[in-house]
């Protein structure tokens, strides 16, 4: 990765491959979302939260994977699902220091056979940029209503660890370990006023969320079943 | 139904007291109605001595018992982390000779003992690793300066056990402030003029200065070296134990550090000197140093040189504070409706930071076993004063442990600490049978043991003890010993790549604060 702030003038000769956008999310099993996307996350993936190693402090993210590094909706040429997080789509470009606009230069999606222009011949920000600048825009807007969710969620003790034993087709039994989760015991026990907070807060949404994209971890299952299987296929054919 | 017990009054506001009134509010706590009424006294005109400095592990469950968050417990008090002792020069008195008594029992144990092992392998390697570093990997965590836990890992959690080292007088404010706050107990700031009992002899109520008489039907001694009420008005007489351990002296020092970022050290140091030994414990802010010696061996002003020695010519400005120490404690613990807990029901030299760890025990132990009537509280008494003399007796043995086996011959301190009549019978038993096998659990059999069978270990086999080993059946779990021998191997070399410094794991903490889960 080589982030540098952008330049519309020095860069504008940068083109992007769209469909290799999603390419950096082939291997993370874990990608950061913010709080706006639970509902679109949650038809799709489990949503869990995981503590950031230099801080210590919770963030969002959706899971993609059973392991470190494997990222079970990726097909290898893209990512098979409905809804692709905004931390994916705006790639190469990141949110640098003072809210500047920085890009990736060493991001596959960069490629002079691009159909994808930073600037219009004019000069002006082309449509494509347009569309990144808003995602961005979203992604630094929900920043805080993340953290806010997140402090109210941890006040009243809706989280705990996430303990899925799960045992796969002819394998040894997994254990996820460091995902947290809603203490769905926890919260079915809170009080009437509590409850009012949270719907006030528009939280009860966020939480249910939280709750219906737990089962999707049985997808993440089946996926990696299937791949084990179609793995044992082809290793049995090449014998 | 006899004479209810419903109020409690301590009197003392040191670590003991307030530590004390958190331990029993904290489970028969005002709040849910039905709670003891709790009220503690102390008094603005004496200070508290507050050398304790260090804890035992203990402190995390009792601090999240009483309902503290461990980033504000880290935060308030200069608090850091704290893996064991690293005991220095104790052996030969040489520069190079030191051994760990860690926080974590060795690989295996109970379940497989390593000690003759390790044993066999060293009487026949030179170059083999010491005891501490061979079967446990927080030896090497500690040489490197390492925290115990990451950023990540949740309040009282830990990758490896810990304990803490925290600034005495900020951990009893900050303790009050809690009870006081969160806890619903009555503080009234007076000082005790008089002690009153009633025709039976049981304490009816104190006298003070300006807050009149405050009664209770419990009454509990913090009141320090003092011991107000068990000592003083009921009379139980003291009981030395310095014909076993002589130390009698403490020299304290408040030792600046070189600049905001200097290394945290993450246990405690003790190094052994002429007559005594020096504490070395490092908190946030500063390193809390003392000379702890035998007055019989040394003068204060010799002590004093070997103090200004270690601590440097830098710090030569600095104005160390004298304690004396009888060691030693009270013949009973609990007298009628009086209970000591902390200075007033003994102290010994911190070689093994028992002060804090016996509040904790003791509280605990009249929290749990509160007598519901005045009647039955003789019953719990009897028990407290038993289960409590055990503990100060084995308390005593290991440290007098810690003396035995040195080879020090520069000083008398040392040849009179080798005397077998210094020596408890109790601890000269074990002595015998260790010749020939390792302290096991089999010798530590009662429910109130203060140190497993592995703190033994440490200490025996980290002073140069050599046990035969020639007669034990070793081949039958040769196997799963190599293993775990391995096993170390493989967990130091993990935990020493991963682990932060002790430092900069504090200053994450307080930025970031840890999470609760």
């Amino acid at each position: 990765m080589r982030l540098i702030e952008l330049s519309r003038s020095e860069h504008s000769g940068l083109r992007i491959r769209a469909e290799r956008v999603t390419a950096s999310a082939a291997n993370q099993h874990l990608i950061p979302i913010v709080v706006s996307e639970f509902r679109k996350a949650a038809i799709e993936y489990p949503i869990v939260f995981a503590k950031h190693p230099e801080t210590g402090r919770f963030a969002p993210y959706v899971l993609n994977g059973l392991g470190v590094e494997e990222n079970l909706f990726w097909s290898g040429t893209e990512l098979d699902v409905a809804y692709v997080p905004l931390n994916v789509r705006r790639q190469p470009f990141y949110v640098g220091m003072n809210n500047a606009l920085c890009i990736d230069l060493e991001h596959p999606c960069i490629d002079p056979t691009g159909q994808k222009t930073i600037v219009n011949p004019d000069g002006s920000d082309s449509a494509y940029l347009k569309e990144i600048l808003t995602i961005l825009g979203e992604l630094v807007s929900a920043k805080e209503a993340t953290e806010q969710f997140i402090a109210a969620a941890l006040a009243l003790d809706l989280l705990a660890p996430i303990r899925l034993d799960i045992v796969l087709d002819e394998e040894k039994p997994l254990q996820l370990q460091g995902l947290y989760g809603v203490d769905e015991d926890r919260f079915r026990q809170l009080g009437e006023r509590e409850v009012a907070q949270l719907w006030k807060a528009g939280y009860l949404d966020l939480i249910y969320s939280l709750l219906i994209a737990s089962g999707q971890v049985f997808k993440l299952i089946r996926l990696r079943n299937q791949r084990t299987a179609l793995g044992r296929a082809w290793h049995s054919n090449a014998r | 139904m006899g004479r209810p017990v419903r109020s409690i009054c301590i009197v003392g506001g040191g670590t003991a007291g307030w530590l004390t009134a958190a331990i029993i509010a904290a489970r028969h706590g005002g709040q849910a109605g039905c709670g003891l009424q709790i009220t503690l006294i102390e008094s603005e005109a004496i200070g508290i001595i507050g050398v304790g400095e260090g804890t035992w592990p203990t402190m995390r469950s009792t601090l999240k018992k009483i309902g503290i968050s461990e980033t504000d417990f880290l935060r308030e008090c200069n608090a850091s982390f704290k893996q064991g002792a690293k005991f220095a020069r104790w052996v030969t008195g040489r520069e190079s000779d030191f051994y760990y008594h860690p926080l974590m029992l060795p690989e295996g144990f109970p379940g497989l003992d390593l000690a003759p092992f390790w044993t066999k392998f060293s009487d026949e390697h030179a170059d083999a690793p010491s005891f501490s570093d061979a079967v446990c990997f927080q030896e090497a965590i500690c040489e490197l300066g390492l925290a115990p836990k990451l950023i990540t890992s949740a309040e009282y959690a830990g990758v490896a056990n810990y304990a803490y080292h925290l600034d005495a007088g900020r951990f009893a404010s900050f303790i009050r402030e809690h009870c006081v706050k969160n806890l619903g107990i009555r503080h009234i700031v007076d000082d005790v003029t008089g002690v009153v009992q009633d025709e039976t002899g049981d304490l009816a109520y104190v006298e003070t200065g300006k807050s009149g008489r405050l009664g209770g039907d419990l009454f509990i001694d913090c009141s320090g070296f003092r011991s107000l009420l068990l000592g003083g008005t009921l009379g139980v007489p003291f009981q030395s134990c310095s014909d076993v351990l002589f130390i009698d002296r403490a020299l304290a020092v408040q030792v600046p550090y070189e600049n905001e970022q200097s290394a945290v050290v993450p246990h405690t140091l003790s190094v052994a000197q002429r007559d005594g030994w020096i504490w070395d414990i490092g908190l946030q802010n500063r390193r809390g140093v003392g000379y702890v010696f035998s007055s019989s061996h040394t003068t204060t002003e010799a002590a004093l040189e070997v103090l200004q020695a270690y601590v440097g010519t830098r710090h030569r400005d600095l104005q160390p504070r004298e304690i004396k120490i009888v060691p030693g404690h009270r013949q009973t613990f609990w007298k009628r409706n009086c209970v000591a807990v902390g200075l007033s029901a003994g102290f010994l030299e911190p070689l093994e930071a028992s002060a804090l760890v016996l509040i904790e025990l003791t509280a605990d132990f009249i929290s749990t076993m509160m007598p519901a009537t005045r009647e039955n509280m003789d019953i719990v008494a009897k028990r407290c004063n038993e289960t409590t003399h055990y503990r100060w007796e084995r308390i005593i043995d290991f440290l007098k442990l810690h003396y035995i086996l040195s080879q020090r011959t520069d000083s008398k301190f040392w040849i009179d600490n080798r005397d077998p009549g210094s020596i408890p019978e109790s601890l000269a038993e074990q002595m015998a049978l260790w010749r020939y096998r390792a302290p096991g659990d089999q010798d530590f059999m009662s429910n109130n043991e203060m140190f497993p069978a592995a703190s033994y270990q440490y200490v025996l086999f980290g002073m140069g003890f050599r046990m035969d080993v020639s007669n034990l059946p070793l081949e039958r779990s040769f196997g799963s010993a190599q293993r775990a021998f391995t096993q170390n191997r493989m967990l130091k070399e993990k935990w020493t790549r991963t682990l932060p410094k002790n430092r900069d794991l504090i200053n994450r903490i307080k930025e970031h604060g840890l999470q609760k889960i």
